[in-house]
């Protein structure tokens, strides 16, 4: 019987045009009926050669390119390539600009991660509720960026040796507002979602990665500590005087699909107590130094790091002391991050490949870059 | 407390001490490895416990005109320190250096992506391809020499591309 | 079971619509010949179907009611354009999928594709044939109508397998894959549930379910309230919705079966889907909540207002579960149909066998219903709880708060106490 029913595998597209790929990005997957023996990314739909068009501007006309690497975080974006310019030139940022650094930051993270949360559960088939209550607060601080700013998405505040602007008065009531009505809400998606058995039912055990397969496939940022890894650089590495500020690192149990989910909640509440102790201690003085706009660094190389939403941004600059980088090169966490997705896919079904491909939070706009 | 960066001198002691003759020269803050001897070196800056260096996390390439440089940041968790070290490939025309996919699956999407942008050739890739642009895209896009290489592409749209040839950029040579 | 004279003939008596259509075709028929005869009660049947239960319940309820409600469950407003507080969006919404061009891909099967909404769309209208809507408003009160129900309500499916077989697509071949097995395996524990009903009312008439229910006074629900949840889970399963809706599972496979069309072909399975929502409900309504009867109030109010209120509260649980919960995987659907579903069913079933054997031989009062109520109640109850305990997963073993250190390092081992299982 089983030798007269003859079953083959066959190659299933996931993307580019499909609802759970947060993005126009593409996995082939090989399937067994429901199971998944092979998964080849296809990418590169919204590459936009970023890295080659930086290299044509000056340091300062680089900062919005990096607003649209990583769309969702623009501040943190801005952060890691600031950082990565002063480094090179050796600039000094005053204690104001560094505060409101760490307050913006860790605000795009709070957006970032309710995004993250909201379209994984959306992943797991939680029909767009989560997601629109979670946008409901992400619309919050983005309001709060355009009081600031003048822009929601596309941030592009810091500068070199700074901010763009100094803080308005109404900012610091309407950050404390939005803080009050975030820790209830967090609290009330952990309680919906963690104590749902059929949510628990799919993310547990899913897309499992031990620690030494995580270190070993250059993972950062949530996937990382999920394995239970505790590792931030925050916390290792402190650039903008992290190292002033009381939090901790939440890190997961096994490094499942719900581990990672875990660790985004718990670090939305530990952005959520480092904000209010910048707000708490936020010196005066001049929130920028003064930089020349043909800023011309000397000749060298500079990594410079931030602990992104999705993992460990860096940005590789080579200067030959002209008024442009003669090399910049983006460390993407969402792309690297990509690089276990074959050992999370690989076995389970097709339904948990979405799953895995929405743990670890994706945005095309900095695979592709 | 910050991440310790090691200097290009302790790597290079390190690594001459792990494998004899693999360190070309230093720099102050990088160390350059002879490209025969890399994976070896790699290897064994990753499983000695001295220096730990288990997390690849970023590899890039550089275009210095007359030569490629592939550069690598090591970081280890436990002991908290990172140290930079590169290759240099001199053949423009067949660029090729040693792949680290054995050691690090993490520089597996990243080789591809220095593949893809700048034409260094990881030789022992288990699956080279481009991964942002199609097989078959004329040149290699974050060359410096891109604009004038074979294949005419020129700035611009192609229904109003421009009859005069965009003009040599000058030379210009990190030492 | 006697009619009860509640209802009298006038035609003026609105608490059972029937008598009106009969008097207007009785004083027709002394006046027209006998085949305009026939065309008027056709349209008095359609006009006064349309306006009693499809505008009501497929259109304002079905359509608008769903996206409105989950639009707040989703914390944004839903339509409020197209008319008074956007009432005519259904309407609209239906202009545009007629203007809409119905693809056909190349390389699907283009007969059978065509054919597939077709076939869809008759069984939800046969379904509405036997529910009773009053004492005498049934278009077939027929003595098998229980099996009737659960016969035309399996037929969608094969609609739904050629759909997904013929549109020559991936995502479509796996909608159909699934729904086919989902609902070979949700038949059994539905069946088995309503098995237990036909064993304590001793009929399969649809009617006679209402009047025994009217008569002894009880809602079945009380009486069986497992075989309600199992029939709710069972029936949402095979009609596709939240939490079980994996055959056109959104973030998985697009559309399911749906994937390839467009147009009024896809406006079809739409609107039906939303049929057979309310034709389930509707049944759920009258085996379960007591039909039309409501516990007497059905000499005052319409009976077909009650049927329609109730069928209404079922049909917005069902919102209510597409709005808030996730999806299942397939293999965890049928896990829970086989492993947890089945047993619980057959639980259910010996222990409704044995009360009625009781109630029946004993020749007990009417009374010991409620004593029987009672235990039923508890027994589903434990049921829930031991599943709950022994298959689910139990949070107090599970951790869900991260662990916190506060110093980088490399790998934090896992206490031995936070491990965790099943």
């Amino acid at each position: 019987m089983t030798d007269a029913i003859k079953t083959e595998p066959f190659v299933l597209n996931i993307g580019p045009q499909h609802p759970s790929t947060h993005g126009v990005f593409r996995i082939k997957v090989t399937v067994d009926g429901e199971k998944v023996l092979d998964a080849e990314m296809v990418m590169g739909y919204l590459h936009r050669s970023m890295e080659k068009l930086a290299e044509e501007r000056t340091y300062t006309q680089n900062i919005p390119f990096t607003d649209r690497t990583d769309y969702l975080s623009s501040m943190a974006n801005n952060l890691g390539y600031c950082l990565a310019v002063e480094k090179l030139a050796g600039i000094g940022v005053p204690a104001r600009g560094d505060a409101i650094r760490v307050i913006m930051a860790e605000l795009q993270r709070l957006a970032s991660h309710c995004m993250a949360v909201g379209a994984f559960t959306n992943d797991t088939g939680a029909w767009q509720t989560p997601v629109m209550w979670a946008f409901r607060e992400r619309e919050k601080i983005l309001d709060i960026f355009e009081m600031t700013c003048g822009a929601r998405l596309t941030c592009n505040y810091m500068r070199i040796g700074g901010v763009a602007f100094d803080l308005p008065a109404a900012f610091e009531p309407a950050v404390r507002k939005l803080l009050r009505e975030l820790v209830p809400f967090i609290d009330e998606m952990e309680g919906l979602l963690v104590g749902n058995e059929i949510f628990l039912a799919r993310t547990r055990g899913v897309g499992v990665l031990t620690p030494e397969q995580a270190t070993n496939a250059s993972l950062s940022g949530p996937l990382l500590r999920g394995s239970g890894i505790a590792w931030d650089l925050r916390k290792a590495d402190p650039y903008c005087g992290y190292e002033q500020y009381d939090f901790d690192i939440p890190i997961g149990y096994q490094g499942d699909s719900f581990d990672r989910f875990i660790v985004r909640i718990e670090e939305m509440r530990q952005s959520i107590k480092i904000i209010k102790q910048a707000l708490d201690g936020l010196p005066g003085g001049p929130h920028s130094t003064q930089v020349p706009l043909a800023l011309r660094p000397p000749q060298g190389e500079a990594y410079a790091r931030v602990e992104g939403s999705r993992g460990e941004l860096g940005y590789y600059l080579v200067s030959d002391d002209g008024p442009s980088p003669y090399r910049f090169h983006i460390r993407a966490p969402s792309f690297i991050n990509l690089s276990a997705l074959k050992e999370m896919t690989v076995g389970g079904t097709v339904a948990d490949a979405i799953v895995v491909l929405g743990s670890i939070d994706v945005v095309v706009g900095e695979i592709d870059r | 407390m910050p991440t310790r960066e090691w200097t290009g001198e302790e790597v290079a002691a390190a690594a001459e001490r792990l494998v004899p003759g693999s360190v070309a020269r230093t720099t102050a803050g990088a160390c350059y490895l002879k490209a025969e001897k890399l994976v070896e070196a790699i290897e064994a800056l990753r499983s000695s416990p001295d220096t730990d260096f288990v997390h690849l996390t970023n590899l890039c390439g550089v275009d210095y005109w007359d030569h490629f440089e592939v550069v690598y940041h090591l970081q280890s968790f436990v002991r908290n320190q990172i140290c930079c070290l590169k290759i240099e490939v001199w053949d423009r025309e067949k660029a090729v250096a040693p792949s680290v996919v054995p050691v690090f699956h993490g520089a597996w999407m990243q080789e591809c992506e220095a593949y893809d942008l700048l034409g260094i050739r990881f030789e022992g890739h288990p699956n080279l391809h481009r991964i942002f642009l199609w097989e078959g895209y004329p040149g290699w896009p974050l060359r410096k020499d891109f604009l004038s290489m074979p294949g005419g592409l020129q700035p611009g749209l192609n229904e109003f591309a421009g009859t005069a040839r965009r003009p040599e950029p000058a030379t210009r040579l990190v030492q | 079971m006697a009619l009860p004279t509640l209802v009298t003939e006038h035609w003026y008596d609105l608490r059972d619509l029937s008598n009106l259509s009969r008097e207007i075709l009785e004083g027709a028929d002394k006046i027209l010949p006998h085949g305009i005869v026939y065309v008027l009660a056709a349209l008095i049947g359609f006009v006064a179907s349309f306006l009693i239960f499809v505008l009501p319940s497929q259109l304002i309820v079905g359509v608008y009611g769903e996206r409105k409600l989950i639009g707040r469950m989703q914390s944004r407003y839903g339509p409020n354009r197209v008319g008074p507080f956007g009432l005519l969006q259904p309407i609209a919404d239906a202009i545009k999928l007629m203007q809409k061009e119905a693809l056909t891909p190349k390389g699907a099967d283009r007969a059978v594709m065509y054919l597939a909404p077709i076939i869809f769309v008759a069984p939800a209208v046969l379904l509405f044939a036997v529910i009773p809507f009053g004492p005498k408003m049934i278009l077939a009160d027929i003595n098998p109508a229980l099996l009737y129900f659960l016969a035309v309500s399996s037929l969608p499916v094969l609609a739904a397998f050629m759909a997904g077989w013929s549109a020559n697509n991936k995502y479509s071949l796996f909608g159909a894959m699934r729904i086919v097995a989902m609902s070979i395996s949700y038949e059994v524990p539905l069946v088995l549930a309503l098995l237990g009903v036909v064993l304590f009312t001793g009929t399969t008439s649809l009617q006679e379910m209402v009047l025994w229910q009217k008569h002894f006074d009880i809602w079945i629900v009380f009486l069986q309230p497992l075989a309600l949840a199992i029939y709710f889970i069972a029936v949402s399963a095979e009609l596709n919705r939240t939490p079980t809706d994996i055959a056109e599972a959104e973030s998985e496979i697009v559309a399911g079966y749906l994937t390839e069309y467009s147009g009024m072909k896809w406006g079809l399975f739409y609107g039906m889907d939303i049929g057979y929502a309310l034709a389930a409900s509707a049944f759920a309504a009258t085996v379960f909540l007591g039909g039309w009867s409501m516990f007497g109030l059905d000499k005052w109010v319409p009976p077909w207002m009650i049927i329609i209120g109730k069928t209404h509260l079922f049909y917005f649980v069902f919102i209510w579960t597409r709005g808030t919960l996730p999806r299942l995987r397939i293999d965890q659907l049928m896990a829970f149909a086989w492993k947890f579903m089945l047993p619980v069913a057959l639980l259910n079933l010996v222990l409704v066998a044995t009360e009625r054997m009781l109630w029946v031989e004993q020749e007990l009062d009417d009374s010991y219903l409620y004593i029987f109520a009672v235990v039923n109640i508890w027994a589903a109850l434990g049921a829930i709880w031991a599943w709950s305990r022994f298959l689910g997963y139990r949070p107090e073993r599970n951790p869900v708060r991260a662990r916190l250190v506060n110093e980088a390092g490399g790998y934090v081992p896992v206490p031995e106490a936070a491990k965790g299982g099943k």
